[in-house]
């Protein structure tokens, strides 16, 4: 979680972010959650993820959630 | 934050580390197609390309070409989606339809829960970056149908948190008034459709230019990087005037144009890459010169685009032509046109913008169409109908004759015949204009 793509450190947003981020694929993930939880972070999944991407600090496709 | 950029951070990345953040985009994008999608698998092998190829951006050309006859053959051969896409429908959320303007079958094209976000995330770079902001209430005047237009814009306009107004089947009175009601701030629409507003709004004795609207966002056609055509909306509309311009095929929009106007559109560069090609050769133009725009859209994970040719003509100029501070290189002049649209005429190429620009000087004019026709079954003849303003109707000899010189003189003396057609004869659009009828048949 130090670095972005390019290599340089990441700031304290962007750790917030990849923390969540990671948090919520973790979330979303889970198959014991009700469709409230599911669907809603899935929902915020693909959310953060634009943040993520937009800020260079993850490019990959979430083969659940194209 | 109080920024004029949606993403500072990227918007500003100086261009060695733009490339290769770039760069490594293109290779995940490459992977991930060849490892889901068989229609791309298909074309690396054909082509001999593996994305482990990729060392610089330079690299790009080994990957193929990627046309719509391609992606209509696949959809044919294999119904309704063809194998280009890397997930089960079941994985989608959204399904549109490409337009069809030019005649052909349209495209279906899929989108799950993360693209989706990401069509309206890539909107918020170009309404952010005109001025868009959650204090804002903005009006769609727009069907909200199979056809993409501003769906994402929309969704986009949620997400700034701005007040949305969208305005699905009203009528177009229904929609000047509310825009007027509803102290609307910025009006979203297609270059006709705006203009036509803006006409319906003065038989009504709306004040548009009274009124809080003081951003016009338009799309969907050439028309809004036409100076005069812009000219006129933001005189029509006194509000600043903002172009976009995006694709069914990506979802969304790839150019924009930035509060400082600098006559042509930002390409979101993070996103996308944009080459500029000669239409016979496929090599690059360089700056200034017209090609055709390949795109590369990094973004659709369900739909991967890799170097499509768009059939847009435009012309590519550096992105610190413009002060607003961005990286994004500029479509001067937004997308000039289309390769498809040219018309031969006797010898004599005519792009309808081209026409559309001529007409657009003369303030007398209300609406025009374009007919082209086959005298006697041998001879092409081009013919302009247009329709006058009720306060220039006695100026219409003039005009006439003025913009039959005109059009002459700027397509190597081609003769047009200019007509007048009675007032609210011709057509006029809410989405994309149809302003061109190719009368003329062949092969028999």
């Amino acid at each position: 979680m130090d670095n972005d793509l390019l290599g340089n450190p990441t700031t304290e947003v962007e750790r917030e972010l990849l923390e969540v981020y990671e948090r919520l694929q973790t979330l979303a993930a889970r198959e014991d959650a009700p469709p409230c939880v599911e669907r809603n972070a899935k929902k915020a999944l693909s959310c953060v993820w634009q943040a993520v991407n937009d800020l260079g600090l993850r490019f990959e496709q979430l083969p659940d959630l194209l | 934050m109080d920024t004029p950029y949606w993403n500072p951070k990227t918007e500003t990345l100086p261009r060695p580390d733009l490339d290769r953040l770039k760069l490594h985009k293109l290779r995940g994008l490459c992977e991930w197609a060849q490892a889901h999608s068989p229609f791309h698998r298909r074309k690396f092998e054909q082509a001999g390309f593996s994305p482990d190829q990729l060392n610089s951006l330079d690299d790009l050309r080994r990957i193929p070409i990627m046309t719509r006859d391609e992606w209509m053959a696949n959809q044919a051969e294999k119904p309704l989606f063809g194998d280009l896409i890397t997930a089960p429908r079941e994985n989608a959320i959204r399904y549109h339809l490409t337009s069809g303007t030019s005649g052909r079958q349209p495209l279906r094209v899929l989108d799950g829960t993360k693209d989706w976000e990401w069509i309206a995330e890539m909107w918020c770079y170009g309404f952010w970056g005109f001025g868009v902001r959650p204090t804002d209430t903005v009006f769609f005047a727009f069907s909200y149908g199979s056809f993409i237009g501003f769906w994402g814009a929309h969704y986009c306009c949620e997400k700034i948190g701005a007040l949305v107004l969208p305005s699905g089947n009203m009528t177009t009175e229904n929609r000047v008034r509310q825009i007027v009601e509803m102290d609307a701030t910025t009006v979203c629409a297609t270059p006709t459709y705006a203009l036509r507003m803006a006409q319906v709004a003065r038989e009504h004795d709306l004040d548009l230019p009274g009124s809080a609207v003081d951003k016009l966002i338009v799309s969907g056609e050439p028309a809004g990087s036409i100076p005069a055509v812009k000219k006129m909306l933001e005189e029509q509309w006194g509000a600043k005037c903002g172009d976009t311009a995006g694709m069914t095929e990506i979802g969304t929009i790839m150019i924009f144009e930035c509060s400082h106007q600098p006559g042509g559109t930002h390409i979101i560069e993070d996103h996308f890459i944009e080459e500029v090609v000669d239409s016979e050769t496929l090599e690059p133009v360089g700056y200034g010169e017209l090609g055709e725009r390949v795109v590369t859209s990094f973004g659709r994970g369900f739909i991967p685009l890799l170097r499509y040719r768009t059939g847009d003509q435009v012309k590519k100029v550096p992105a610190d032509t413009c002060s607003c501070g961005r990286n994004g290189d500029i479509y001067e002049g937004g997308i000039m046109g289309r390769t498809d649209d040219m018309k031969l005429i006797r010898g004599t190429n005519v792009y309808p913008r081209a026409v559309e620009a001529i007409v657009r000087e003369y303030d007398a004019i209300d609406e025009f169409q374009i007919r082209i026709w086959r005298k006697d079954n041998v001879q092409d003849e081009i013919t302009v109908q247009v329709e006058f303003k009720p306060d220039a109707e006695g100026q219409s000899d003039e005009v006439l004759k003025t913009l039959g010189k005109d059009l002459a003189r700027n397509h190597e003396g081609l003769r047009f015949n200019v007509e007048k057609a009675d007032a609210g004869s011709l057509p006029r659009f809410e989405l994309k204009a149809k302003r061109l009828k190719d009368e003329r048949t062949y092969g028999n």
